[in-house]
């Protein structure tokens, strides 16, 4: 187990340290001149050029890369050039409101997947319309679904809100900064389900689709567990068949879907960016959508760090998990 | 082994309660059947009984028959043996009697299936789901994949027991050491031998009425073969329950089972006490089947007898009588109409054959070989193995790794035509050191001379996956044929001409693997590897996987096909009966090492390792009480000190785990073993026995 953290450690340090490369490559590639969006049109050449060098930009790309790198190790992730404030602060302002949202999607994920999966291979009643509605619903596009969710549930039915983390005019501010926790550690009940009724439509969007994949690749392994021997055994103690299912089926179902899962938290990361544009959602998504036609590279590059380390970390938690389940697998 | 508690009639000897049970069981038969003509009627209910079962399923709009019309009855506290070849039917009967037939899609179902009172036909899935859990228990094959890999073996057990402590005490009565422990291991954690006995205690939880047992030792090496059936009897003997016992091996079912039933073409062939039907069998096949069988004295110096042709298809079966197609008996009378169960005449059973009178029990032997080829110094060499060995490396997580040792300085020549079997269980290295002499491996050490001609050619357990599904069978077995600079016409010609010496037509090399059966994909295997005759054929268990009846067939074509080309052949095999019948030498290996060998014939009637002796014990056969060896081979990662033998030995002498035995010439022999005799002038070994 410490093994592996400890490998999986440095597999995300070479991969961070390759995603700046690829950050700073792409730089220099772009047509467009941070310094320039930086001052406005009308700078004057003389103003552009002492920014150029103030900013570093002047420096050969591997020198800046370096002196990134070293700054980044004291947490130090330079400027962005739109907000003019540090990255590092502005990433603590948005990062949480994502987390909050990535992680609400990826437990709705898991959920609706885990249904689909289990009410499709067991043939339960009703698992045909659940199959439909979902499949459906991931066929669509992002802003589709989101546009029709908010006319449907905010325009017509008044259900849920359409934009924002919260309608309280003093959302708690701490201590976790993920305002269902807070208003349940200050004993706001209230609170909390105006939050997560603000987390229904924007969760549902991007979950929509990973759950398919999840239920889909959870279905197919549960039907083939469930023709196995050991399966067969089970049946044949005269176990009930929900507990043939549950204890025996699941956990060795489990590791392909659970694989699945982990693959699609990159896809989640990308649908971020477009549903917290269309709900209004101050996260990294918005801050993204802001970052890129001003060319605020270090902001993007800031971006590109924290959601590649989420995504080594939650593939991590899912060969952990994995291990717990298969007792085969040795870490 | 400690008893199981709550016995009703335990510590009664098996000889003693054996004769009742028979008693009951052949009563039980006559009342459907009068012919039988035996005694009252004062035996208890049988604990199962079919009634006229038919189960059809269907694949691809066709009735794919496993069933037809089955009448049979288990009585309480016997052992039933279900004797019969693949597509026979006898797993359904057993999965019909568990009420665990498959769903989807369901085959029809007809007639009844009473277990405890129960009608497992047209009782619910509820109904047949608590009867089960009260009165039925399971044991597969196959006890890897029958066990829940991601569960201990305590928790599964404590399932059908209801609490760890009674968990901890049937894994204990069922012969697993340490119990308390080994609950929390989790199956692959296991031997094979432990994994069956878990599986055991599972079936035997909560004193059930019937355990099904379906090939519950096939998958295992023949020493634990012994133990399972061992143990099977003993709990027979020592609980209230009944066993039906489903096998293919009729030697399995003669060891242990009270009574036997044969099943063909989804009907039963025979009914009748064990030792009637296998001393004195009525059914043609039956005695097709018992003479097909490789006996540690069936005769080997010609071909074996076998029975003609294949199993039936189930989606073409004969109108009349399943067997009429492949007996020596068949006249017109027999495709009128299905035989029915009638007296069998040589034993109080039942027999379904219209013929019963006239069926002889011994067919005139068939023709013999040439003489064999002599083995010995004097002829060249085909194949010379110096000090081979070979290491595997297993990687772990976290950069550690293991050394599996699995050939430890093998010496062995191969002259030229010869036939060599190797013989051991499994992990012994046996089918390593076939690949290490057909280059498919390399071998750590040693060295490996092969004499002049082509290379080694390989036959191998599994026909049907060597073959590749998309190819013709032509073109598989004319593939040599391209580096030989052959035209096409040429190449068709030579193909034909293989296919012939193997005994298929020459249409076969038009079809593809799946649509040929088991025994003619096995024979494409053999012309595929003997169409440019190599001068050794490595066959790698090719029988193993085929039914009893044709097992036979290809030994005889293997023998037939190696005379006429003369080719040297290695022939591995965890049947000494096999090995006896095919090779003039025998090799017997134990972890990595040869322990003896010498010609077949001496090693079977006069072998003098410990370990050959074990072997030879253990093999199944008709009324003869066995004694197996005890334990299972060490694991190949840490193969003990000395002679790899000596924790299982009966007769090891402290020194045997410290010296290190050679293999040393005795009389025809060569044999690794400080005991090996004191007769041989071998002082050495003399000297260290008589010390201790």
């Amino acid at each position: 187990m410490a093994g592996l953290l400890l490998r999986r450690l440095g597999a995300m340090v070479l991969v961070l340290l390759f995603l700046v490369v690829v950050v700073f490559s792409l730089e220099r590639i772009s047509p467009t001149d941070p310094v320039h969006s930086f001052l406005g049109a009308n700078a004057s050449k003389a103003a552009i050029a002492a920014e150029r060098h103030k900013l570093g930009y002047d420096r050969p790309i591997v020198v800046q890369y370096v002196s990134y790198v070293r700054d980044l190790l004291r947490g130090n992730l330079q400027m962005s050039l739109r907000t003019r404030r540090p990255v590092a602060t502005d990433l603590v302002a948005y990062l949480p409101a994502t987390a909050e949202l990535a992680l609400f999607s990826l437990v709705l994920a898991a959920v609706l997947g885990g249904i689909l999966g289990v009410t499709t291979a067991a043939r339960f009643k009703g698992a045909g319309l659940f199959r439909f509605l979902t499949l459906s619903g991931a066929s669509a596009p992002q802003f589709l679904l989101a546009e029709l969710g908010i006319l449907l549930f905010y325009r017509r039915l008044h259900w849920l809100p359409a934009t924002g983390r919260s309608s309280l005019a003093n959302a708690p501010r701490g201590p976790t900064r993920f305002i269902t926790v807070d208003t349940l550690l200050h004993g706001n009940i209230h609170g909390f389900t105006d939050a997560i009724g603000h987390l229904i439509l924007p969760g549902l969007c991007i979950a929509l689709i990973p759950a398919v994949s999840i239920g889909r690749v959870l279905r197919s392994s549960l039907v083939s567990t469930m023709r196995t021997d050991y399966v067969r055994t089970a049946r044949s103690k005269g176990l009930r068949e929900v507990v043939v299912l549950w204890r025996h089926a699941m956990r060795n179902s489990i590791g392909p879907a659970l694989s699945m899962g982990g693959l699609q938290v990159g896809l989640m990361f990308a649908g971020v960016v477009v549903v917290e544009e269309i709900f209004g959602w101050p996260g990294i998504g918005l801050y993204t959508y802001q970052a890129i036609p001003r060319s605020d590279f270090p902001a993007i590059a800031g971006i590109t760090l924290v959601l590649g380390a989420g995504y080594v970390l939650v593939n991590t938690a899912v060969d952990i998990l994995q291990a717990v389940a298969d007792p085969r697998i040795a870490l | 082994m400690a008893p199981i508690e709550n016995h009703r009639a335990g510590k009664t000897p098996r000889t003693t309660a054996a004769s009742p049970v028979e008693d009951n069981t052949t009563k039980g038969a006559e009342r459907e059947l009068p012919v039988t003509g035996l005694g009252e009627e004062t035996t208890p209910e049988p604990v199962a009984e079919l009634d006229g079962l038919f189960v059809t399923f269907r694949r691809g709009g066709q009735a794919v028959p496993a069933l037809r019309g089955v009448d049979l009855q288990i009585a309480r506290r016997e052992i039933l043996g279900l004797v019969g070849e693949s597509g026979s039917g006898k797993s359904v009967l057993g999965l019909a009697l568990l009420g665990l037939l498959p769903v989807d899609p369901s085959p029809a179902v007809t007639g009844r299936a009473l277990v405890c009172g129960l009608d497992m036909v047209r009782a619910t899935a509820d109904e047949r789901r608590r009867l089960r859990a009260q009165h039925l228990g399971a044991v597969f094959q196959d006890p890897m994949t029958s066990l829940n890999p991601t569960m201990r073996v305590g928790r599964q057990v404590a399932e059908a027991a209801g609490t760890e402590s009674e968990a901890i005490r049937l894994l204990d009565a069922v012969g697993v050491p340490d119990a308390r422990r080994r609950v929390d291991a989790y199956p692959h954690e296991l031997s094979g031998g432990l994994r069956q006995r878990v599986m055991i205690a599972m079936a035997v939880a909560g004193e059930p009425s019937l355990v099904v047992a379906d090939e519950p030792t096939t998958a295992l090496d023949v020493t634990v073969q012994a133990q399972i059936l061992e143990l099977l009897r003993h709990l027979c003997d020592t609980t209230s329950c009944s066993f039906l016992l489903i096998t293919h091996d009729l030697g399995v079912a003669a060891q242990v089972a009270d009574r036997v039933a044969v099943l063909y073409g989804g009907r039963l062939a025979e009914v009748g006490r064990a030792t009637d039907v296998l001393e004195s069998p009525a059914h043609p096949y039956s005695v097709g089947l018992l003479k097909s069988r490789l006996t540690l004295s069936a005769r080997r110096v010609g071909p074996l007898p076998t029975l003609p042709g294949e199993p039936p298809d189930p989606r073409a079966l004969p109108e009349g009588c399943p067997f009429g197609p492949r007996c020596d008996h068949h006249d017109d009378a027999c495709d009128m109409a299905l035989p029915p169960l009638i007296a069998a005449g040589r034993h109080p059973g039942v027999a379904a054959c219209i013929h019963l009178g006239s069926v002889a029990t011994t067919a005139e032997l068939p023709e013999s070989w040439a003489p064999a080829v002599k083995s010995g110094d004097a002829a060249p060499m085909a194949v010379r193995l110096l000090g081979i060995e070979k290491d595997f490396v297993i990687r772990h997580a976290w950069r550690t790794k293991d050394r599996l040792h699995a050939l430890r300085g093998i010496d062995l020549t191969v002259a030229q035509g010869e036939s060599l079997a190797l013989v051991g269980e499994s992990g012994c290295g046996k089918s390593t050191l076939l690949r290490v002499v057909a280059g498919l491996l390399e071998p750590t050490g040693g060295t490996v001379e092969l004499g002049h001609g082509a290379r080694p050619q390989m036959v191998f357990q599994d026909a049907g996956a060597s073959l590749t599904p998309w190819l013709k069978v032509g073109e598989l077995v004319g593939d040599r044929l391209r580096a030989e600079g052959l035209g096409r016409a040429d190449r068709a010609a030579k193909v034909r001409e293989a296919l012939a010496l193997v005994g298929l037509p020459a249409e076969v090399a038009d079809a593809k693997a799946a649509q040929l059966s088991g025994g003619q994909r096995q024979r494409v295997a053999l012309a595929r590897a003997t169409i440019v005759p190599p001068e050794v054929l490595l066959c790698d268990e090719p029988t193993s996987a085929l039914d009893v009846s044709l097992a036979a067939t290809v030994l005889n074509l293997l023998g037939r096909i190696r005379r006429q080309l003369g080719m040297a052949m290695i022939f591995v095999t965890h049947d000494l009966g096999a090995a006896r019948v095919v090779a003039d030498r025998i090799a017997v290996m134990y972890l990595g090492r040869i322990v003896e060998i010498g010609p077949a014939e001496q090693i079977v009637t006069s072998h003098t390792h410990p370990y050959t002796k074990a072997l030879l014990g253990a093999v199944p056969a008709v009324g003869v009480a066995r004694s197996p060896l005890r334990g299972e081979p060490a694991s190949p990662l840490h193969p003990p000190s000395g002679c790899p033998f000596h924790p299982r030995c009966p007769i090891a002498l402290e020194s045997c785990s410290s010296v290190d035995v050679p293999l040393v010439p005795l009389g025809a022999c060569s044999v690794a073993c400080v005991r090996a005799s004191a007769s041989a002038p071998r002082p050495k070994e003399v000297t260290v026995a008589s010390v201790t």
